[in-house]
């Protein structure tokens, strides 16, 4: 299992500084975001023991491959010193060019299957401790090259050895992702319902949980998981062990439910998602969320909470999406799940941008078709601090101001109250945005308040709107000067410009028509613009 | 009538697909609806991210140096005026400053509204010209002073001597000087927005020049040709850009009617005849960065 405070560095060595390190972590977050975008994102866990974890790999590649050739051949022979020969081999085996040279070698793979299945239970220990060393390969050659330990890996994942079966499965985990070959063949196996009932017979070792639940998303990950893997995922108990799994245990901390929370949110994004919603994951993830927000706003900065927050939000958001309007207050349960998620997007709005999008994101999808919703945000003094987040770019403002929309275009009282709470002056300053999305939103948002009550209307000329909407007229972009153009027609004819009588006479003598001739004519236009 | 579709409007809607027919003659569209997110989108990608390094053992919960949240900027809404400005202050100086005051007949931009009430009376009122002949019409440009002069000459040697203007006062050019100026920026290509040199010196902060109405006739022209001329450059533009409601159409409305109510006008200076063609208002030189 993974203890979150102990930030380890796969390519630091000691020596390196603090910023080396962080220059590290940079370049690497670069390569993933590269990866995610060639739909290549792949991620393997490498389970070390304590000693294992202690000691440095220290030894150079060419006595490392060299080590590995002659400890194959050492342990063709059996005897005492197997085990010891079989501990060596793992530690050598966490070299890549070891890895390779392992399996070229001819029935090395026969021999590490022979000591995994063999009568001796601490070499099967080390056998596996071996293979796994393997799956963590980064060459994609090495994973085929172990599938004649795979279903063996899975008859064990019955098994009772907690440790034996965290270092099968994650094993497997590091095996999915490396070809389709190994998917077709672990799938033939039987991977998928291997893995519920290890995680419903194990569901109180949490150690056994969070592997599963990696190995798991691991094959929810696959590029064609839609058509093969997630309605046979659905089909089987994983659904309801993922969910019973949720809420993290205090002493364990978050891993298991971290684990859990991804497969449900890759299961949330498919298109088979309602089968989530019959068991009844939305109110439970929401009941989380909300107790999780609540922590939040308590002062709660526990370590990691964000990596079980966003699939959360996530499966909250996808789930909203497809739950019929009708079952939607059955469906989220307690309404107050807005104060968590406003609570969240504060608190992450300066450090976790992009999750403060998310948020807003789940709360659009809330207010979206639920009245009740809207009413909550009003009366639990939740809409001011929304009014502040406008000023934020990269997505946020946009979604907040989608959230306002959805509140005003619920019921004209409400739309009185966001104008009282000052949505029209934040509304002057967002019309003026240079991100277009927000002006046209904007807009849209002026129109419904405008049409609410005349009282708001007055209140926006009060602030100077209508100058404001008179700018707009000559923006470039169409759909902003027909929205602008509108509203001062139809909304805003009725309020005298300061200045109507010169523009009138402007008009006067550069419309074209009749030529003036008449003298009483005449004499007028110079009274006044005299 | 718009009230009674408004109330339909507020109705808190059920599903998506029970959309009312409420969006016949409105440019409105946004209606409240839920967003699905699929697994690759990009607004996931900082959070697959976050979680993969997780996975990788580079989790750290220390808050990176970047700061990566950005507040949105202000740009100016003046088609062609590409200005962008970090703070309100910004947007609202430099629209006061360059937009607000603007002569739409030869996209002069005067830093008050009296300024412009005498260059618009001055260089584009043929009835001024007239009854100059006869009469006393250039006001003194000193806001309470109240003289009135028979030339701009006699004004401008009044401004010199009893108000201690300089002889150079950029907001006192006559309309000869101005034809030097127009030639100049016939010559150069004009898309680009980017304000130049000679017109800063010469004219001074406030007033922009725009190159697509350089050829504008200035004497000898009747009124009612210049508007149509105009008025074609113009609207030409507009309405290739697939507008039909709104704007143009207001527009026409106004120029057309000499029997119809004028439609409503606006405390903008600019008057009716809108004329915002490619290469309208410029902005400063040096601004940061352009509208999206």
């Amino acid at each position: 299992m993974w203890r979150l405070n102990k930030v380890r560095h796969k390519a630091g060595r000691q020596g390196d500084s603090l910023e080396e390190l962080r220059l590290k972590r940079r370049e690497h977050e670069k390569a993933l975001r590269q990866a995610r975008r060639d739909r290549q994102l792949v991620s393997k866990r490498l389970l070390l023991t304590e000693d294992e974890e202690q000691s440095e790999v220290t030894m150079d590649t060419t006595s490392g491959e060299q080590d590995v050739v002659s400890l194959f051949h050492k342990l063709q022979h059996s005897g005492p010193e197997r085990e010891a020969h079989l501990k060596a081999l793992s530690k050598a085996l966490r070299d890549p060019s070891a890895q390779l040279t392992f399996i070229k070698q001819e029935n090395s793979m026969h021999l590490l299957v022979g000591l995994l299945t063999g009568s001796d239970a601490q070499c099967r220990l080390q056998a596996v401790q071996c293979l796994h060393k393997l799956s963590h390969s980064p060459h994609t050659n090495v994973a085929p090259a172990c599938l004649p330990a795979t279903p063996y890996l899975l008859t064990y994942l019955s098994g009772q050895s907690t440790k034996f079966t965290e270092l099968c499965l994650y094993t497997l985990g590091n095996l999915c992702p490396d070809s389709d070959a190994v998917k077709e063949k672990l799938l033939a196996q039987g991977i998928i319902p291997a893995l519920a009932s290890c995680i419903e017979n194990q569901r109180y070792n949490l150690a056994v949980v969070e592997a599963v639940g990696f190995t798991l998303s691991q094959l929810l990950q696959a590029k064609d998981a839609a058509e093969k893997i997630i309605p046979m995922v659905l089909a089987s108990s994983l659904p309801s062990s993922l969910l019973s799994v949720l809420t993290p245990d205090p002493k364990f901390g978050l891993a298991p439910a971290i684990e859990c929370a991804w497969c449900l949110h890759y299961l949330a994004c498919s298109e088979y998602s309602r089968e989530l919603l019959a068991h009844g994951a939305l109110l439970q993830c929401s009941s989380l969320l909300l107790s999780l927000g609540g922590a939040v706003a308590e002062g709660n900065r526990e370590e990691g909470l964000e990596l079980l927050v966003c699939p959360l939000l996530r499966c909250v958001g996808n789930l909203l999406s497809i739950c019929p309007v009708d079952s939607l207050s059955s469906q989220v349960g307690d309404v107050r799940l807005v104060v968590s998620l406003c609570a969240l997007l504060q608190t992450y709005i300066h450090t976790q941008p992009a999750l403060a999008r998310e948020t807003a994101w789940v709360l659009n999808n809330l207010t979206a078709h639920s009245s009740a919703v809207c009413s909550a945000l009003l009366t639990l003094s939740l809409v001011p601090g929304l009014i502040q987040l406008l000023p934020f770019s990269q997505g946020i403002n946009t979604m907040v101001l989608r959230v306002l929309a959805n509140i005003a275009h619920k019921k004209k009282e409400f739309c009185v109250q966001l104008a009282r709470l000052g949505l029209l002056s934040t509304l002057c300053a967002t019309l003026k945005m240079a991100d277009q999305e927000m002006v046209t939103l904007s807009l849209e948002v002026l129109f419904v308040l405008l049409v609410s009550r005349p009282q708001v209307a007055d209140e926006f000329v009060r602030q100077g709107g209508v100058s404001l909407l008179e700018a707009i007229q000559y923006n470039s972009e169409g759909e902003m000067r027909q929205r602008a153009a509108y509203l001062l027609e139809h909304h805003l004819l009725s309020y005298p410009s300061d200045c109507t009588v010169k523009t009138f006479i402007r008009i006067v003598l550069f419309v074209k028509f009749v030529p003036i001739q008449n003298s009483g004519v005449t004499n007028l236009i110079c009274f006044v613009a005299g | 009538m718009y009230c009674g579709f408004s109330e339909e409007y507020m109705k808190s809607s059920g599903n998506t697909e029970e959309q009312e027919p409420r969006h016949g003659e409105l440019p409105f569209s946004f209606t409240p609806q839920c967003v699905h997110l699929h697994r690759d989108h990009e607004l996931f990608e900082d959070g697959d991210i976050h979680r993969h390094m997780y996975l990788q053992d580079l989790y750290t919960s220390e808050v990176d140096d970047k700061p990566t949240l950005s507040v949105s900027e202000f740009a100016c809404h003046i088609s062609g005026c590409s200005a962008v400005f970090s703070a309100l202050e910004e947007y609202e100086h430099h629209y006061n400053s360059l937009h607000r005051h603007v002569c739409c007949s030869c996209r002069r931009s005067l830093p008050s509204a009296r300024l412009l009430d005498i260059h618009i009376q001055e260089w584009h009122d043929s009835l001024f010209t007239i009854l100059a002949q006869r009469q006393d019409m250039y006001q003194c440009l000193v806001e309470g002073c109240g003289q009135k002069f028979r030339t701009s000459k006699h004004r401008k040697d009044h401004l010199i001597r009893i108000h201690k203007y300089p002889p150079d006062f950029r907001f006192d050019k006559t309309k000869k000087d101005k034809g030097i100026r127009e030639t100049k920026r016939l010559q150069q290509k004009d898309t680009n927005m980017e304000v130049v040199d000679d017109v800063c010196e010469s004219e001074g902060v406030c007033e922009v020049m725009c190159g697509v109405l350089s050829d504008q006739p200035e004497q000898g022209e009747s009124m009612e040709t210049h508007v149509s001329e105009e008025e074609a450059a113009c609207m030409a533009k507009p309405a290739a850009t697939e507008e039909h409601a709104g704007l143009s159409a207001a527009v026409h409305g106004n120029e057309c009617s000499s029997t119809e109510t004028l439609k409503p006008r606006y405390s903008y200076r600019v008057p009716s005849t809108v004329c915002f063609g490619h290469g309208s208002i410029r902005g400063f030189r040096g601004r940061r960065g352009r509208r999206k």
